[in-house]
């Protein structure tokens, strides 16, 4: 479903990605884990066209999007949960929500069940259901992400980019984050899951990829790697 | 550097004869009026070119100090000679008023401070009759000098000599570290109040000093024009300067002279139809054959060069179809702006500066060897091996640093000893620049003390703290990036001068020795880190591993006590890590104490004597490298819990 | 007394036409960080282009939403040529200089299409006062107010009510995660400029009938607009609502017990002071850097 191919780019002048190759295929949980500063938020950005790529090629369902802008991905059926979750603080938790929709609601994309899927977003995300009207700024951290990863299945969407959901959670809401996941996974959605929390990545996830100084140094099925004493070692060191 | 000054002789030989050759008063009266305008334009571009602001207000000033000659002149009868220092002082006095309220803000916002204020003055004048006479105006006639009743020619060439003077005063303060701290001012304000370069301080004196030329000029003016009155120092006016500076080109004297021409002439040109037919006639083909010329060479595409071809074409038609040019006039200067401002961004002197180099190719004039006699590099470090400092250098209480209902850090207590590496680790967010925005002013701790050296620093601003001996780099790169490395460091180097603006202003021998003990320093702190073949390089020109070590020697400029790095290594090659490594370890061979942030585990664990980890705020562990490593506490924080 | 009253009437219905002003002003800074030094232009217009249409014989009531249609075309004139290409290259100095210049333009059009001298403007209403609290208004002036208040309160419910206003909202809290959402932020902008033009005009039509109208009209009133933009925090509507009102008054009783030269005087005064001391504004939230 989404091919990543030889990619680079970054920053102005620092290409922090140096020919990297994803795949997602479909119904499948592919996760790209590595240390900080490796590139994985880097990855994410530059599909959904926040950062210009330098070279190499991204194609959803066999559509190119090199370049696209993020509104252009968005309509294509790509959704980004962004990294710091990224609500919008003015907004109701609901009116998030209809954005997310944004697409369906103006003709870019097949309206469908748009208030059956309201419902189902708010039985998901129990926390969410009570403070329906509640502005999005005064949410805690938790409920942020939560409120960022209903927004993003909102949009109905083909794939969903979950950049760092676990980031700034405490161990309980992101085991919380996790079993969202993981139901989300029971449906069949197609996602690519971004974490630095390798472990839970892995736990979850069928396939993962490394991520090291820009270059993908290992890959495979994710309970492969999940007992792999390198992970570690690309962790925290330890020549 | 010969050449420059050979022209500027041959400039002002060629400009004293002139009236004697043309004595159409018209005509000396006219490049009377360019060079006045040029003194105000020297000075405007202190604070539009240097700093990067854009100030609406100038037109304001000007007008200070031509009322300030007018005042006395007319009501108390004050000679020439006092009335040009005193119509400086009381300009740089509004300057100082001025930006007291710019002090706080940036962009658009001073914008809307400087138009107030040029608006308020201009109010001011045509209100208080009884000091100004009002829309009136005041009659001046040409000065009479030690009994001598001066005429047009002799005041021409008494402006001639004042706007020479000017020139090489001006030129001699920007290409001093007042310059240089100006630059630094609108690269990187951060940066600047980190090594020391109060922003503040330094905004007041561009104000001052830009203020203070533009009320010289303005005193020339009333005397020039023997004339004056409210309606002159108005929006319109302060929008001609700009315009002559951003056509002219910022940054150089020679760009202000031209802009002003421009200007002056300008009126002129538009005052006769035929003759702007034909100038914009001859524009529209210079640019459409430039355009041509560029495109064949590939250097540019239609695209690109379609907007000032239309642009230039559209105004040659319009000049055909309009009868009367004054009333267009205005019209005209705003098309003006809008071509000069996205396509002219360099001026006239910027834009022949980069044509000439890429027609003809040549390397810029980088790289010439600079004179530093037999400094030895190793001098450039001030060790801090002998220092009084306490043992322990650094000491966190119990801070708390808490933004809204965010608590980014919670309950933190930190020793960092003299001499040692402590290292700084913890997943995203868990507090670890916020701990060194804490440690160099940028936020002020919600509670909780930090003694730096054995005094508290909490409340200091940056700038203090930078001086009292702790030096940073920034995660996010935050160098002067259209300065060279070398006036990068020598920013740094900014605490090391006593000479004050006079001295720089008549270059006089102590300032000439301090400069050039800097630029050794300098030089060396480049060699310290491998980048003296890069002296004269664009900061932004250097690739990202070269500019994280230009980083660290400006840092090091500072003779800091204690060093702080915020992920030295991030976006580092290999080889590259290898390099910082060893010059970590260098600097503390000369006994400074350094805090390392970093990702990289192979460089904290390599080089750090201690280590903590944060997380979520907190610290969780403390210890020596190979402890950390094996701390579950510290594997589950950075690894995620082992869930079922 | 009854005088005192009345130029507190008077600088009521004032303030709110430097309020709807600094409301456009706020419309495009919340959504791109940019905002039209030429916005008392965009109000000079739309005053001129209502004189014509009401010299052509139209009804004042029909002027109104014609010449909003004329604003949201010049607003969007103003965002293509000014400001566009300034976000592009990500050049502040940019489009401060091109609404200036833009500003600059416009009003040499107006200066030769309509003359440099001041027009009555033709009212909807006879100008008869009316006696509240014992003290004169005129119905122009009340009509000022409710216009002004209205205007306003009809884009907050647009942008609460409507998905595209709360597009604009999401552009205004964070651009990028917008862009995400599917919202295609550079037509957002123009969007904000358009109406930042159009409540500009739209205060044109309104203050004409009481002041008069004319080419040079535009400058000063721009900046005293800038002032209770300033005043007000560029964030908070309820704050340029209050902005407007202490500016406005402020000016009708300079103007009247000191002299009218002098009734800019206070506008531009407030605005050096609150920018000294607390330069989000009143009412305005400072933002905590990121290093």
């Amino acid at each position: 479903m989404l091919i990543i191919k030889d990619l680079e780019s970054g920053y102005g002048k620092v290409n922090v990605l140096k020919k990297i190759n994803i795949e997602v295929p479909k119904n499948k949980v592919v996760t790209l884990i590595g240390a900080n500063g490796a590139g994985k938020t880097t990855t994410l950005r530059t599909i959904t066209g926040m950062i210009k790529l330098t070279s190499g090629h991204i194609t959803l369902n066999g559509k190119s999007i090199d370049n696209f802008p993020s509104y252009k991905v968005a309509c294509l059926g790509l959704a980004h949960s962004p990294e710091g979750r990224r609500v919008f603080p003015s907004l109701t938790v609901f009116d998030n929500l209809q954005l997310g929709a944004f697409p369906r609601l103006t003709g870019s994309r097949p309206r469908g069940d748009f208030k059956g899927d309201i419902d189902r977003a708010m039985e998901l995300f129990p926390k969410l259901k009570e403070r329906r009207n509640q502005l999005a700024g005064t949410l805690s951290g938790g409920e942020q992400q939560m409120l960022a990863m209903a927004r993003a299945i909102m949009l109905n969407p083909d794939i969903i980019l979950l950049d760092e959901p676990s980031m700034g959670l405490a161990p309980i809401l992101v085991e919380e984050v996790f079993k969202i996941i993981a139901r989300l996974k029971a449906a069949g959605t197609t996602m690519l899951l971004v974490e630095q929390f390798a472990v839970g990545a892995l736990n979850i996830a069928d396939y993962a990829y490394v991520l090291e100084n820009g270059r993908i140094s290992m890959h495979g099925p994710a309970s492969k790697l999940k007992n792999d004493p390198a992970i570690k070692a690309a962790y925290l060191g330890g020549h | 550097m010969r050449f420059k000054f050979l022209a500027l002789a041959a400039g002002i030989i060629i400009l004293s004869l002139f009236p004697i050759f043309q004595t159409n008063t018209y005509y000396i009266h006219m490049v009377e009026r360019i060079l006045i305008y040029s003194i105000l334009l020297f000075g405007l571009d202190i604070v539009v070119g240097y700093t990067g602001q854009v100030s609406l207000g100038h037109a304001g000033l000007f007008g200070v100090g031509a009322y300030t000659a007018g005042i006395l002149y007319f009501k108390l009868g004050v000679p020439f000679l006092i009335i040009l220092p005193i119509a400086v002082i009381v300009s740089c006095l509004f300057g100082a008023l001025l930006a007291l309220p710019a002090l706080k803000v940036v962009g658009p916002y001073i914008a809307m401070v400087t138009l107030a204020f040029g608006t308020i003055i201009q109010i001011l004048i045509n209100e208080m009759t009884f000091l100004t006479e009002g829309p009136l105006g005041i009659i001046i006639k040409k000065p009479i000098i030690f009994g001598f009743q001066t005429k047009e020619i002799h005041y021409y060439w008494i402006v001639l000599a004042i706007s020479a003077l000017s020139l090489l005063v001006i030129n001699r303060i920007l290409k001093s570290r007042l310059g240089r701290s100006f630059e630094a001012l609108r690269d990187s304000p951060v940066a600047c109040d980190c090594m020391g370069v109060s922003v503040y301080k330094y905004k007041v004196y561009a104000f001052i000093i830009s203020a203070g030329f533009a009320g010289l000029a303005g005193s020339l003016y009333a005397y020039s024009e023997q004339y004056i009155s409210p309606n002159t120092y108005v929006f319109e006016l302060t929008v001609l300067f700009l315009l002559a500076i951003i056509m002219g080109g910022r940054k150089t004297r020679l760009g202000a002279i031209i802009g002003a021409a421009i200007v002056i002439t300008l009126p002129q040109l538009l005052g006769d139809v035929k003759l702007f037919r034909i100038v914009a006639t001859a524009l529209a083909f210079v640019v459409v054959a430039g355009s041509a010329l560029l495109i064949s060479k590939k250097m540019s595409t239609v695209r690109k060069v379609a907007v000032p071809v239309i642009g230039t074409v559209g105004l040659m038609a319009f000049s055909y179809l309009i009868k009367n040019i004054s009333d267009w006039r205005l019209s005209i200067f705003g098309f003006m702006i809008l071509l000069v401002v996205y396509y002219l961004q360099d001026g006239i002197v910027g834009f022949v500066n980069n044509f000439y180099m890429r027609i003809f190719s040549s390397k810029k004039s980088a790289r010439d060897q600079i004179d530093v006699g037999d400094f030895d590099k190793d001098d450039a470090i001030i060790s801090a091996k002998n220092s009084s400092a306490p043992d322990q250098l650094l000491n966190l209480k119990s801070v708390l640093m808490q933004f809204g209902g965010l608590k980014a850090l919670h309950d933190v207590d930190l020793i960092v000893k003299k001499g040692t590496i402590h290292g700084l680790i913890g997943p995203n967010g868990s507090g670890k620049s916020t701990l060194i925005n804490v440690l160099t002013g940028i936020y002020v701790p919600t509670s909780g003390t930090v003694e730096f050296s054995g005094s508290s620093i909490v409340g200091k601003v940056s700038a203090k703290i930078a001086l009292s001996g702790i030096a940073r780099t920034f995660q996010n790169v935050q160098l002067f990036n259209e300065m060279t490395a070398i006036e990068n460091i020598m920013v740094g180097l900014n605490h090391t001068y006593k000479s004050n603006l006079f001295e720089i202003a008549l270059n006089l021998p102590r300032f000439k020795r301090e400069e050039l003990a800097a630029k050794q320093r300098a030089y060396g702190l480049l060699k310290f880190v491998g980048l003296e073949e890069l002296a004269n390089e664009e900061a932004r020109n250097l690739t990202y591993g070269k500019q994280r070590l230009l980083e660290i020697a400006r840092a090091l400029a500072l003779d800091p006590n204690l060093l702080l790095l915020d992920e030295p290594a991030a976006g580092l090659t290999a080889p590259d890590i290898k390099e910082l490594l060893l010059i970590i370890k260098k600097i503390k061979d000369k006994g400074i104490t350094i805090i390392l942030i970093e990702h990289h585990m192979e460089v904290v664990m390599a080089v750090s004597d201690v280590v903590s980890v944060l997380d979520f705020g907190q610290k969780i562990a403390e210890g020596k490298p190979k402890e950390i490593q094996n701390n579950p506490k510290v594997i589950e924080a950075y690894l995620g819990a082992q869930t079922t | 007394m009854d005088i005192f009253v009345q130029l507190i009437y008077s600088g009521i219905a004032l303030g709110m036409i430097y309020a709807v002003v600094a409301f456009g002003y706020q419309l495009t800074f919340s959504t791109s960080a940019t905002l039209n030094f030429g916005q008392g232009e965009a109000l000079m217009l739309g005053s001129m282009v209502g004189l014509t249409l009401s010299n052509l014989g139209i009804n004042y009531w029909l002027i109104i939403p014609l010449v909003c249609v004329f604003g949201f075309l010049q607003g969007t004139v103003v965002e293509y040529l000014g400001v566009r290409p300034a976000i592009k290259i990500k050049s502040e100095f940019g489009w401060i200089m091109s609404t200036i210049a833009l500003g600059i333009i416009f009003r040499n059009f107006a200066e030769n299409i309509w003359g440099r001298s001041t027009f009555r403007f033709p009212g909807p209403f006879e100008d008869d006062p009316i006696k509240l609290f014992g003290a004169n208004i005129l119905p122009m002036e009340i009509l000022v107010v409710l216009g002004a208040v209205s205007m306003m309160l009809l884009v907050e419910i647009f942008n609460r009510k409507s998905i595209y206003g709360k597009a604009v909202v999401a552009t205004a809290n964070d651009r990028d995660a917008a862009g995400l959402m599917g919202i295609n932020t550079g037509l957002v902008i123009t969007f904000s400029y358009a109406l930042s033009s159009l409540t500009a005009s739209f205060a044109g039509v309104l203050i004409s009938p009481l002041t008069l109208a004319g080419s040079g009209a535009g400058g000063a009133l721009g900046l005293k607009a800038f002032a209770v933009a300033i005043v007000g925090g560029l964030s908070s509507g309820l704050g340029i609502v209050v902005g407007g009102i202490i500016l406005g008054v402020s000016e009708t009783l300079t103007g009247f017990y000191v002299s009218t030269g002098y009734k800019d005087v206070p506008s531009l005064i407030i605005l050096l002071i609150v920018l000294s001391f607390k330069p989000a504004g009143l009412f305005g939230k400072t933002t905590i850097k990121k290093v």
